[in-house]
């Protein structure tokens, strides 16, 4: 494993970090390509309001102080992407989270505090409508990676083969109840009522040759706005993203709730104070479209893609869960 | 400031918090000049726990074991008190109840000096819901006892692998994030690495049940919180009512937020507390179901906090009859109100609860001496219950069961209360 760099001097001038970023660069200019093709407009991304997304696993916001009022930094842009719809049907930002994980997830190698999310909303859209993208996304900026950074590839000793499963086949899927029976069968401890912890995951993906989307996920294991199977009670109409070999979830989205008792009845079940969300729950009184969506973890991307050990080399100023740095 | 509880045993709490188990028997002068065993010493509550006796068996096939495993004749220091409540080892059957923004518990050092006490027991310590929105998180000149600073006076007392410090939300809480600025805070995961952190959902308390917290607080504070409770001013009053709201609970609001609890906190163990509603028994294996590690019920005498006369006096279910209405459940149970002393203690243990919160008790011991009160208090309550439980021909609080005890109130065993001539399973 790579150590952490002393100092951002150091980072930014490893070999290692500049491939890094070259092969991230890319990526971006790949996933804007692709949506571009496809009519999405991309939008500036909103970096503070009153209520952020609380749907992260444990992870503390950041507070700030605006005139007066306790305003949140994004830790992600979900709530502004469903109101992003009453102006264009198809939208994306590449958007800036700040999510103060809990120390241990140190150690998952995949967790920053500060980080970007490929963010694509649909509206009118199925589940199968966004995971299309997301699967469009991952095999676009591949294949624009495979092509015009073979020596960023090749310096971080990442061979292409590495990819050769993703581009013969489309992406599998599994149910999240199947995928824990599979677990069970393994020897990994899951709960079926919970998200995949990190050993389960990281089992999951270990065992797979290209990117496979997790679908269906227990209520309770979400925010409020992954929306519940109206035909299934208890079960959500979304899914994740997780990459092979071992390199974990790359994206989390789904359909999500838009009529305003279902979201204010899921605010409650996920233990949410309503008050919070004055001007979300305003605009949802008054409609906003149903809609379909995912955010997709950039630096994530480029790990997996890059073939590095630690999500802090996919990043110029890593900052690091419990870790204090510039 | 000098705390009073009016209605609660404050003398007798507080002299055992000054002298120990002295004070556990009567006072050393009576002894040989005075007669006992006229009739109980305390008064009446009207709480039907009141109306039950703790009744030793004359054959005692547990004592028999204890006598095997001993090879002596088992004594009341043979009782092991020490158990699980709700995933934190305890030294004893004993916590330290939720006392939150209460003025009596914040405004001072009580409740540090609390923590720091419960630490050194080894007992699992409930910290309340709003000591984060009111005094704040990390520690600051100008408040008392912030979250933080009870977290690292226990913390740093408590000996290792016992005990373990429970931190509460309520609905209100969910906006300041207080679990999770405990989950991701470095100093807090000592606590968390050695299984010691557990999160309590508040669903509602003894004292007002139906309604949220309230507290007075000065007026210059209440413009600071005015955006997150209702803040009501009461005429001749020098501050001002801050209230919360009860929450808006069903049965799946609640198993999901359990659920949650557990999917985004998966190394703190989940606690519920409930409210004496007349539907205890069903959000209690509503919990349980759903995955919580403990079920905390806290009767309607339960509760430190400023409430309502109307809701002192004639709302909500006293927790004898809590206890009738929860069926047994293999998760661990809880419970509070008026605890202070031994025979309330044991009572509740033999209708299936695992262990006992001191609130108001706890508050008083530590008010009486910063130091070493609430250790007394709690030395006194541990002998009184292994004198008891021993009594029974018991040695572990476990054992007990409703063979214990008898209602002196006829109806009451057609009610479904325990009767002295039913014969016990274990045996």
């Amino acid at each position: 494993m790579t150590d952490l760099p002393h100092s951002p001097r150091e980072h930014l001038r490893r070999p290692e970090t500049r491939a890094a970023l070259a092969i991230q660069n890319q990526i971006l200019v790949a996933t804007r390509e692709y949506l571009a093709e496809r009519d999405f407009t991309e939008l500036l991304p909103p970096v503070i309001g009153p209520v952020t997304d609380p749907g992260s696993r444990g992870a503390k916001q950041v507070d700030i102080d605006y005139y007066g009022h306790r305003y949140k930094l994004m830790t992600s842009v979900i709530l502004y992407k469903q109101a992003a719809l009453l102006t264009f049907d198809k939208i994306f930002y590449i958007a800036p989270n700040i999510r103060l994980e809990p120390p241990e997830t140190f150690s998952t190698h995949r967790h920053l505090t500060e980080f970007h999310q490929i963010d694509v909303e649909i509206a009118g859209a199925s589940r199968d409508d966004a995971m299309a993208v997301a699967e469009g996304i991952t095999r676009h900026a591949v294949r624009r990676v495979v092509d015009r950074a073979g020596a960023e590839l090749a310096a971080l000793g990442r061979s292409p083969d590495a990819f050769f499963d993703l581009v013969a086949a489309p992406f599998d899927r599994v149910a999240h109840a199947t995928a824990v029976a599979d677990l069970h069968g393994f020897g990994v401890p899951q709960s079926p009522d919970a998200e995949l912890n990190w050993e389960a995951e990281k089992q999951l993906s270990r065992k797979a040759s290209r990117p496979f989307f997790v679908t269906d996920y227990p209520k309770g294991s979400r925010g409020f706005y992954d929306r519940e199977d109206p035909t299934i009670p208890g079960r959500l109409r979304n899914f994740d993203l997780l990459a092979p070999e071992g390199f974990g979830e790359l994206a989390s989205g789904g359909e999500r709730e838009f009529e305003y008792p279902r979201l204010v009845a899921r605010m409650r079940e996920t233990g949410e104070n309503p008050a919070k969300y004055a001007w979300y729950l305003d605009m949802a009184r008054h409609g906003i479209p149903g809609s379909a969506g995912f955010g997709l973890g950039a630096e994530r991307l480029t790990r997996y893609i890059a073939g590095l050990d630690s999500i802090w080399q996919a990043t110029a100023y890593p900052k690091l869960p419990g870790v204090v740095s510039p | 400031m000098t705390l009073r509880a009016p209605g609660f045993p404050e003398a007798r709490v507080r002299e055992r918090a000054r002298s120990g188990t002295g004070a556990v028997f009567p006072a050393q002068e009576e002894y040989g000049n005075t007669l006992f065993g006229a009739g109980p010493t305390v008064a009446d509550t009207g709480d039907d726990l009141e109306h039950l006796r703790l009744v030793p068996p004359v054959f005692v096939p547990y004592r028999l074991e204890k006598l095997l495993e001993l090879a002596r004749e088992p004594t009341h220091a043979d009782v092991g008190l020490d158990t699980d409540i709700g995933g934190l080892r305890s030294t004893l059957p004993v916590y330290v109840s939720a006392f939150g923004s209460t003025a009596a518990a914040a405004d001072t050092d009580l409740g540090t000096a609390v923590s720091r006490q419960a630490g050194r027991l080894g007992i699992p310590m409930v910290v309340g819901e709003n000591i984060v929105p009111v005094n704040g998180y990390r520690p600051t000149v100008r408040r008392g006892d912030s979250l933080l600073r009870r977290i690292r006076a226990y913390a740093d007392a408590a000996p290792a692998g016992t005990g373990g410090v429970v931190v509460q939300q309520s609905t209100e809480d969910a906006d300041t994030e207080v679990w999770n600025l405990a989950y991701s805070d470095p100093s807090v995961q000592p606590l968390i690495d050695s299984g010691r952190l557990a999160f309590e959902l508040k669903v509602g308390q003894g004292a007002k049940p139906g309604l949220g917290g309230m507290t007075m607080i000065g007026r210059g504070e209440a413009e600071r919180l005015a955006g997150q409770y209702t803040v009501v001013d009461l005429p001749g009053a020098d501050g001002v009512l801050r209230c919360g709201t009860p929450g808006t609970f069903t049965e799946e609001i609640l198993r999901q937020q359990v659920r949650l609890m557990r999917n985004n906190f998966p190394r703190a163990r989940t606690w519920v507390k409930l409210p004496p509603g007349r539907d205890v028994g069903l959000a209690a294996a509503t919990a349980w179901r759903a995955g919580a590690d403990a079920v905390t019920v806290d009767g309607a005498a339960g509760g430190t906090g400023w409430a309502p006369r109307a809701f002192l006096d004639h709302v909500g279910l006293p927790l004898g009859e809590c206890l009738r209405r929860i069926e047994p459940y293999p998760n661990c149970l809880l419970v509070s109100s008026q605890m202070w002393e031994g025979v309330r203690a044991v009572k509740c243990l033999a209708l299936g609860a695992r262990a006992v919160g001191l609130g108001r008790a706890a508050l008083l011991a530590v008010d009486e001496a910063p130091e070493t009160g609430l250790a007394n208090l709690v030395d006194c309550l541990a002998l009184e219950m292994r004198l008891l439980i021993s009594a029974l021909g018991k040695y572990r609080a476990d054992q007990l069961g409703d063979e214990d005890l008898w209602s002196c109130a006829e109806d009451r065993s057609s009610a479904g209360l325990p009767r002295a001539d039913r014969e016990p399973v274990a045996y």
